[in-house]
């Protein structure tokens, strides 16, 4: 598509920020940035776990700073008003006239949605109601935008019963109701499958195509690199501008694949497994078969809603198959998609103590498996205070901790930056070292191609 | 498959506390019974006849029971007994006040559970958003009836994630004691990180709103329903009074 714009075209949003500092801290997360961001313009931003990405997003969104609170100097520029910000003062922003002309649509999609209207046509409606528009008006907004990007299929079903991929087209689309100038992404494409990628990178070069100006927050710039307009690293707090090339060029290196004996321990056998979940009318999963040997990283694919975690929770003894067989030899340990459930306690080193007898030797491990993951620094600190990436290690850590023989790992990569992706690459190598197997499900093509040595598709007989 | 009744939720409540406070103020068996049969009889219509009468026996069983204790087994009531065995006494009068008593609370609780089987809960919610009451009154009773079942399905998540930790995993009441405590911590830091995700962008769409505030989803509503819920309202008020003025008039 191409849709590069003319530096002439007036800003719509910019930005002069000196420095930012939340309150409590003494160093500013962010300093000396300067965006500006032009109608219908594509404004890339990557960055890896905690450099401050969602700072900008929520300072953009007017979420940040806190009044009272937080430190911002500098000044911003919405819709022809420069509201200056300094350390003696800190305007409040009115956040429901802000997002009329900003939204921020954040990572857990689910967040942005009110969790209280029973069809996606009222979620939908939900600012033009709180904003008293007359109800014939409403509609027609709503029937028009659902037109528009394709989603009157979805009008009339419940909020709760999408799948991943349509709850985050729902929130984009409802955060495209009140028709902002502007609209921030966080990580938009993050855990959805091929298809419900290309869905929403559809509903995303039609916003644009409109008028919309875009910015997009990400760990990687992928798929984003040959469209934006706007190409930016944040680093050390401050943005630098980098060339497409620049940033795709630094890969990972591949996983050093040890051929597998042929005569090696099977450590997991499914044959014809079927599971359900209590209550449910229909298997989730039929007819799986796979064999996993020591020595070997198996990947599971399949699309969203397909049954990989549902095979993944069987493997880990959380699902029993109501037919066929499974035989596991050793211990499995199983790493959950959504890393918060998984976090139970008040610093780092309890969570990883978590359920470990106060006198066994699996105490002593734990600075160990710290170090492994280098969250060494991050002992003391509660899980919820990281950056996503690092509290993604902690759970991690809270698997590994047990040795498992049988590491299962549910969509790792979410969540992760760069440097999470190597320390994850690096404890598979090192489970499949000790002779241990790993079996892990994601939608990183990349990632998957990089680790495994066999993909099994689930979903098909 | 439930049938949903396309009356006004506030109709259905309106009637529902005007059937309760009449039931009870005049403390009668055959009325309070041929209320409860009634309600079976509608929940039958809709199709929830099982659920209504498994959670009504789940409450009222206890109920029943320890009403029975205190009124009819352990009772120091002077009247003769019917039976005896030691310091347990069975009357007749116990077992009268016993039996009332009891009768009168499964009113309550039949009834108060037929309306939430019957009210659609985004219709209750819509109903109360139209009303002249503060927007945060219809958030409220819709993140209590909506986010709940939420809750219960992050419970179950953190509990899968505490099983895959061989924690919380004992058996019998100790452990179910063991896997509230575990549970709850988590439960509910996990449901104010959720509220405080959730808050900002509530706010950035405009919640609560600063002025009138409008639905997508209409309630239907008539002026026989309005006539209905005033005339329930009325009965509401002065039925018990009536009752209880009749009485103290026929003792006299």
């Amino acid at each position: 598509m191409d849709r590069k714009l003319s530096e002439q075209s007036t800003a719509v949003l910019g930005m002069d920020l000196h420095s930012f500092t939340y309150l409590d801290n003494h160093a500013a997360v962010l300093h000396d940035i300067q965006l500006d961001v032009h109608p219908g313009s594509l404004t890339v931003i990557a960055g890896h776990s905690g450099s401050g990405k969602s700072t900008i997003g929520a300072i953009l969104a007017g979420l940040l700073p806190r009044h009272g609170m937080d430190e911002l100097i500098g000044s911003i520029k919405v819709d022809e008003t420069q509201i200056e910000f300094s350390s003696s003062s800190t305007p409040r922003i009115d956040v429901a006239q802000w997002a009329k002309h900003v939204g921020l649509l954040p990572q857990d999609s689910g967040h942005y949605l009110s969790g209280i209207r029973g069809t996606v046509a009222e979620e939908l409606a939900f600012c033009l109601e709180n904003a008293g528009m007359p109800r014939e008006q409403m509609l027609q907004r709503v029937n028009d935008l659902a037109q528009k990007l394709y989603l009157e299929h979805l009008l009339e079903r419940h909020p709760q019963q999408l799948s991943g991929g349509q709850e985050r087209l729902v929130a984009l689309a409802s955060l495209a109701m009140s028709e902002p100038d502007v609209l921030v992404l966080d990580e938009p494409l993050a855990g959805l499958d091929k298809r419900a990628t290309q869905v929403v990178s559809a509903m995303i070069d039609l916003l644009r195509a409109n008028g919309t100006a875009l910015v997009v927050l990400v760990d990687s710039v992928g798929i984003w690199a040959e469209d934006a307009d706007d190409l930016w690293r944040l680093n050390q707090g401050t943005l630098h501008r980098v060339s497409a090339a620049e940033l795709l060029q630094r890969t990972a290196p591949s996983l050093h694949h040890r051929p597998v004996a042929i005569d090696a321990q099977i450590l997991l056998e499914l044959d014809t497994v079927q599971l359900s979940y209590p209550g449910s009318s229909g298997p989730a999963v039929r007819n799986v078969n796979l064999q996993l040997r020591a020595g070997e990283c198996l990947g599971l694919a399949g699309a969203n809603g397909s049954g990989k975690t549902t095979v993944l929770k069987a493997i880990a003894g959380l699902l029993k198959p109501n037919a066929g067989t499974l035989t596991l030899s050793g211990e499995s340990g199983l790493l959950l998609q959504n890393s918060s459930d998984q976090l139970f306690e008040r610093t780092v080193l309890r969570e990883v103590s978590f359920g470990i007898p106060k006198k066994s030797s699996g105490r002593d491990r734990v600075p160990e498996v710290l170090a492994q993951l280098g969250l060494e620094s991050y002992a003391q600190t509660h899980p919820y205070e990281l950056p996503a990436s690092a509290r993604r290690l902690v759970a991690l850590a809270t698997v590994l901790i047990h040795e498992p023989q049988i590491l299962l790992l549910d969509e790792p990569t979410e969540a992760l930056d760069e440097a999470g992706e190597a320390v994850l690459q690096e404890v598979i190598a090192s489970v499949l070292d000790r002779g241990g197997a790993v079996a892990l499900s994601t939608h990183d093509e990349t990632f998957m191609n990089r680790v495994t040595r066999r993909v099994i598709q689930i979903g098909q007989s | 498959m439930s049938r949903t009744i396309s009356l006004h939720p506030f109709t259905i409540l309106a009637v529902a506390v005007a059937v309760i406070t009449v039931t009870t103020a005049a403390s009668q068996w055959w009325l309070s019974c041929t209320v409860i049969g009634l309600c079976l009889l509608i929940s039958g219509w809709a199709g929830d006849l099982k659920k209504l009468a498994v959670l009504s026996g789940a409450m009222l069983l206890p109920t029943f029971l320890s009403l029975l204790l205190i009124h009819g087994l352990i009772s120091r009531d002077p009247a003769p007994a019917i039976a005896q065995w030691g310091p347990m006494r069975i009357t007749v009068h116990g077992l009268e006040v016993a039996l009332s008593l009891g009768l009168r609370t499964a009113v309550l609780v039949v009834v108060g559970l037929l309306c939430g089987l019957l009210i659609d809960k985004h219709q209750l919610v819509a109903a109360i958003d139209l009303s002249p009451v503060p927007p945060q009154l219809g958030y409220l009773l819709a993140a209590t009836l909506f986010l709940l079942p939420q809750m219960g399905e992050k419970q179950h998540q953190i509990g899968e994630a505490q099983q895959l930790r061989k924690v919380g995993i004992g058996r019998g009441i100790i452990g179910w004691f063991q896997r509230v405590r575990l549970r709850a911590v988590p439960l509910v830091l996990a449901s104010m990180q959720d509220a405080q995700d959730r808050a900002v962008h509530l706010s950035a769409r405009g919640f609560p709103a600063s002025g009138p505030r409008t639905r997508l989803r209409t309630v239907p509503d008539s002026s026989v329903q309005r006539g209905i819920r005033w005339a329930a309202l009325v009965c509401a008020v002065l039925g018990p009074v009536l009752i209880l003025a009749i009485t103290l008039v026929g003792s006299q």
